[in-house]
């Protein structure tokens, strides 16, 4: 997708939200392990240009309702995972860093480039690895091994690790749970910083989070899970002016999401 | 700099205490005036050393150093058919179990009915040996990858291929160099045992026939030859893990 056309969608959602494009939706999907049902009839649409909050109990199967959106898990009979275009790019954010500890960061951000149907020389998927590093902020760190990085650089280099593959849609599991406090509130601005960027091709985010002040400071709409067999119970919308910034937690919108929020925690 | 020195000290510790047990043994040996057929003296020990020593570890080192490369090939490549083939991991499992357990000690004669008192029943032993430990741990290795991992390359359509090439081997690499350093003293026993009950070179046959004679010092030699070549083989996988998992400090022997 190109800036010019990122941004006319854009101005299109933003003027007729009655009419948004669906990039991904979930229909009546339920899904056991074994007999023990873990998701009860999700159904949920995934809009272009839109931050979503997932929020439940853990265990209630928050990942495997992402992992049904990845496809790598398919819902029982009657339900359906459809993507806008067969084509639809899908990057991941685990909540661990998962990086091959014998790559560099740059041959783990090379990595998914270079794997399936080779999409890209070796030449290019460098240049896209390297870009794709300088945007999370790493381009000093190319030649690090993941054992060399932080905690939070390791989680940047998963994060350009998805975006490399320039996904339309981005899914993050607790992407910054094993984080500490000040390193969790600096990703998540920088995480909005790459949403909005115009070099990006990223157009929607999904985010399981376990925390409510995080979902009403980044997302449009919080969508809350009840324990298992778990259910969208409520999809609440954040009326938060974009784009997001730093002390919007002053707002007093905010403070009425969050108190929402934990009324309907307490619900479950 | 430092860190050299620190190594050096480090070093100087076994050394002197080996040095010291050395002279501890060789005053006891000649104030005790100890029999040389029972205990020889250090000093007795190395002027048995000849020759004909060198060769005969050669021969051992040779026989073992074969079977171990050997067992460690078809002991991975065995693992890797496990891993992607449940029914044969199943099936073929209780045969290596059966095998492992079966002394092979009671075996060695046998290979060497079938093989002769050549080269290859020593190299059929210490691959015998040094099979079950590689086997078993590149099936764990193999299968140690983190399921999200797996995930990764499913997500981006990484074919059974590069799963096997890009994620499984290097996880499995730690898992490996557990098995072959567990095998270098192995192979060595696995050589010497197939010398000792057919052969006319190598280290298990100069024990044997010292014994035979009482030459205890000559005994005492190949004894400690043994033991080198199974040390040299530890240091050398150990220098060579050390190059290959740079991502992790392993501490454990
Ligand atoms: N592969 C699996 N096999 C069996 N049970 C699973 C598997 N994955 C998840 N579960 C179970 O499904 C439930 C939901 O898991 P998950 O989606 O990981 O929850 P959440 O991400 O919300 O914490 C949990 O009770 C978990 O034990
Ligand atoms: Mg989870």
């Amino acid at each position: 997708m190109t800036t010019a056309m990122k941004e006319q969608m854009d101005s299109a959602s933003v003027q007729n939200p009655g009419t948004r494009e669906t990039m991904l939706s979930l229909r009546n999907c339920s899904l056991s392990f074994g007999n023990v049902p873990v998701l009860d009839k999700v159904s949920l649409d995934v809009y272009r240009n839109e931050f979503i909050s997932i929020l439940g109990p853990s265990g209630c199967g928050k990942s495997t309702t992402l992992r049904l959106m990845l496809r790598l898990l398919s819902p029982e009979a009657g339900g359906e995972v459809a993507y806008s275009s067969p084509d639809l790019s899908l990057g991941m954010v685990f909540q661990k860093p998962v990086l091959m500890p014998w790559l560099s960061a740059l041959q783990n951000v090379m990595l998914p480039l270079e794997l399936g149907e080779k999409k890209f020389s070796k030449g290019e998927a460098r240049d896209k690895a390297e870009s794709a590093l300088r945007l999370v902020g790493l381009q000093d760190y190319l030649n690090h091994f993941p054992h060399q990085l932080s905690g939070g650089m390791q989680q940047r280099a998963a994060i350009a690790r998805a975006l490399a593959a320039d996904p339309t849609v981005l899914l993050m599991d607790e992407p910054f749970g094993a984080l500490d406090e000040l390193t969790r509130e600096k990703l998540n601005f920088e995480l909005l910083r790459l949403w909005e960027s115009p070099e990006t091709s990223l157009s929607s985010i999904v985010m399981v989070t376990h925390s409510i002040h995080e979902s009403a400071l980044l997302s449009d709409r919080v969508v809350m899970m009840s324990p298992r067999p778990a259910g969208v119970t409520d999809i609440i919308p954040v009326a938060l002016p974009s784009p997001r910034e730093a002390g919007m937690e002053e707002l007093p919108e905010f403070h009425r999401t969050v108190k929402e929020l934990r009324k309907r925690v307490k619900h479950l | 700099m430092t860190a050299m020195t620190a190594r050096i000290k480090d070093s100087l510790y076994p050394v002197t205490f080996a040095l010291g047990f050395l002279l501890l043994w060789e005053l006891a040996v000649r104030l005790l005036s100890v029999p040389m057929y029972l205990l020889p003296a250090p000093t007795q020990v190395v002027s048995a050393i000849d020759g004909s020593l060198w060769s005969h570890t050669l021969v051992t080192l040779g026989e073992s150093l074969t079977g171990f490369i050997l067992a460690n090939i078809l002991g991975l490549a065995t693992a890797v058919i496990f891993v992607h083939s449940k029914p044969i991991e199943k099936g073929m499992f209780p045969l290596a179990i059966a095998l492992k357990t079966t002394p092979l000690v009671a075996l060695a004669p046998l290979l060497v009915v079938w093989m002769g008192t050549g080269y290859t029943s020593k190299v059929i032993a210490s691959m015998l040996i040094c099979f079950f430990p590689i086997l078993v741990n590149s099936v764990k290795g193999l299968k140690a990858i983190e399921y999200e991992a797996w995930e990764l390359f499913s997500t981006y359509k990484g074919t059974k291929s590069e799963i096997f090439w890009k994620l499984r081997l290097p996880t499995s690499l730690p898992y490996i160099f557990s098995a072959l350093k567990i095998s270098t003293s192995l192979a060595i026993v696995g050589a010497i045992v197939g010398e000792f009950v057919g052969a006319n070179k190598g280290l298990g046959y100069v024990v044997l026939v010292s014994s035979y004679h009482m030459d205890t010092p000559v005994m005492f030699s190949a004894i400690i030859a043994s033991a080198l070549c199974g040390l040299l083989l530890f240091w050398c996988i150990g220098l060579l893990e050390k190059k290959v998992i740079f991502w992790t400090r392993s501490e454990d022997l």
